[in-house]
């Protein structure tokens, strides 16, 4: 009884919702392609060490870098602060992600790139172009993990 | 008294969602490009069509709640025109309890934070909207009306109501409103502090369509011109998959719950988002109060 009232008071029939929801699919089709045409988005890079810094104090409240290494295409950066404490910055879209590196598990140089991986499969990889900086990191990054 | 029939407001309200959308990108184009992103909309906008999806599966549970509680009701409010003021206020008010339990208990974060996972935060994020709202029982903040004998019927309409009302306020298009109207109601710039990761800014201004329930609660805080918004959540997720975006905080949860010993199990799942037992993580309060403290000699009066 109480099923009926219920049914009869809010529920759809499930064709009802079949309909809305193939036509809210078409909306959202319509409104990604709509985003892409207008070239939504931008080109975000890091600007300068300046803007690297802003970037790892807003990833974690008072991270403040004392050695900041910017990829050549500005498309993300390693920051280390006093504490030894080494975050990665990487574009996601139109802003920044980091994320605090803790092992040297994945961590992989070829010449001057650098390949980073924070064992957070959903993270990705990341490979910067250090220039000639990658070797020094590369090596700091040994001791990751090793003190814990 | 039960054949007052819902009005489905955001049903009708859907294709201004879409124009309004629209109208932003073409704005976005001209003046911010950066302001959307076509993946993080895609996310934004499948995450809301789920969202339908699942609400209207549970549609008739949450209907059969609300009945269940009027059948059993301790009074009967007529359907007058005072009754929907009342109705609409005192769901309001619910509305504000729901969200700030919503960011405060990690069993109710844990399908709010679709909403807050975007770093964008443009109309189609506030169509990023749960998929687990139902499981997560959120509904009983807003049904138990019923008990007091306001009719389902008026209490799923005047909900659908402030649920339109949210919309248009999900916008960096629009500045600041006049002092009266912020004053009063739940606008862009007040909800703005609310999608924010700034520290000053986590955790305030729950309210749906009236800021007062901030004002009244301590819960306000205005935006400020020297710090501006940034938004998303504290970890950032830093991808746009749209599963992970919908359980990812239900399995941290119940992973925590596996992992923890067994008189800190049920902390993990009503405690704040950031609490852990062994104090390794951050929650909004110890991230504040870092912040503050560093802050001290140049903060400013709230």
């Amino acid at each position: 009884m109480l099923a009926a009232k219920a049914a009869a008071l809010w529920a759809l029939p499930g064709a009802t919702i079949a309909v809305q929801g193939a036509l809210s699919l078409v909306a959202v089709l319509l409104l990604v392609l709509a985003a892409r045409a207008l070239r939504l988005g931008g080109d975000v890079r890091i600007r300068d060490e300046d803007h690297a810094r802003a970037l790892a104090d807003e990833a974690i409240c008072g991270f403040t870098p004392v050695d900041i290494v910017i990829d050549r295409a500005r498309i993300g950066a390693l920051v280390r602060d006093a504490a030894g404490r080494v975050l990665l910055i990487r574009r996601h879209g139109s802003h920044f992600v980091a994320r605090l590196l803790t092992t040297h598990a994945g961590v992989r140089l070829d010449q001057h790139f650098l390949t980073l991986s924070t064992g957070e499969r959903r993270f990705g990889t990341v490979t910067l172009d250090l220039g000639p900086q990658a070797q020094a990191w590369a090596a700091s990054l040994r001791w990751l993990g090793v003190q814990a | 008294m039960t054949n007052l029939q819902p009005f489905d407001v955001v049903v009708y309200a859907i294709p201004a969602f879409i124009l309004l959308i629209m109208l932003e990108m073409v704005w976005a184009a001209r003046r911010a490009p950066e302001k959307y992103d076509p993946a993080d909309t895609r996310t934004s906008l499948l995450l809301g069509l789920g969202s339908t999806i699942s609400g209207a599966l549970a549609a008739g549970a949450i209907a059969a709640a609300a009945l269940w509680l009027y059948d059993h009701r301790v009074a009967t409010v007529p359907v007058v025109w005072w009754a929907w003021i009342a109705a609409f206020l005192l769901d309001d008010f619910n509305y504000y309890w729901f969200h700030r339990s919503a960011h405060r208990v990690r069993w109710f974060w844990a399908s709010h934070v679709n909403h807050h996972s975007s770093q964008h935060y443009n109309l189609s994020t506030a169509l990023r909207q749960t998929w687990t709202g139902p499981l997560a029982l959120s509904f009983a903040f807003r049904i138990w009306p019923a008990f007091v004998g306001f009719q389902p019927a008026m209490l799923l309409t005047v909900g659908g109501i402030n649920l339109v009302y949210q919309f248009w306020i999900h916008t960096e298009a629009v500045g600041r409103l006049p002092r009266w109207f912020e004053a009063v109601f739940n606008t862009p710039s007040h909800h703005r502090v609310h999608h924010a990761t700034n520290p000053r800014y986590l955790d305030r201004n729950y309210a749906g369509v009236l800021i007062v329930w901030d004002r009244l609660f301590g819960t306000f805080q205005p935006e400020r011109d020297e710090d501006p918004v940034r938004y998303g959540v504290i970890r950032q997720l830093g991808n746009f998959a749209l599963l992970h975006n919908v359980f990812h905080e239900w399995v941290a949860m119940l992973a925590d719950v596996w992992k923890a010993p067994w008189g800190h199990k049920l902390a993990y799942l009503i405690r704040e988002p950031g609490w852990s037992h062994d104090g390794t993580r951050e929650s909004s309060d110890t991230i504040r109060a870092r912040w503050r403290e560093a802050h001290t000699p140049d903060a400013q009066p709230d």
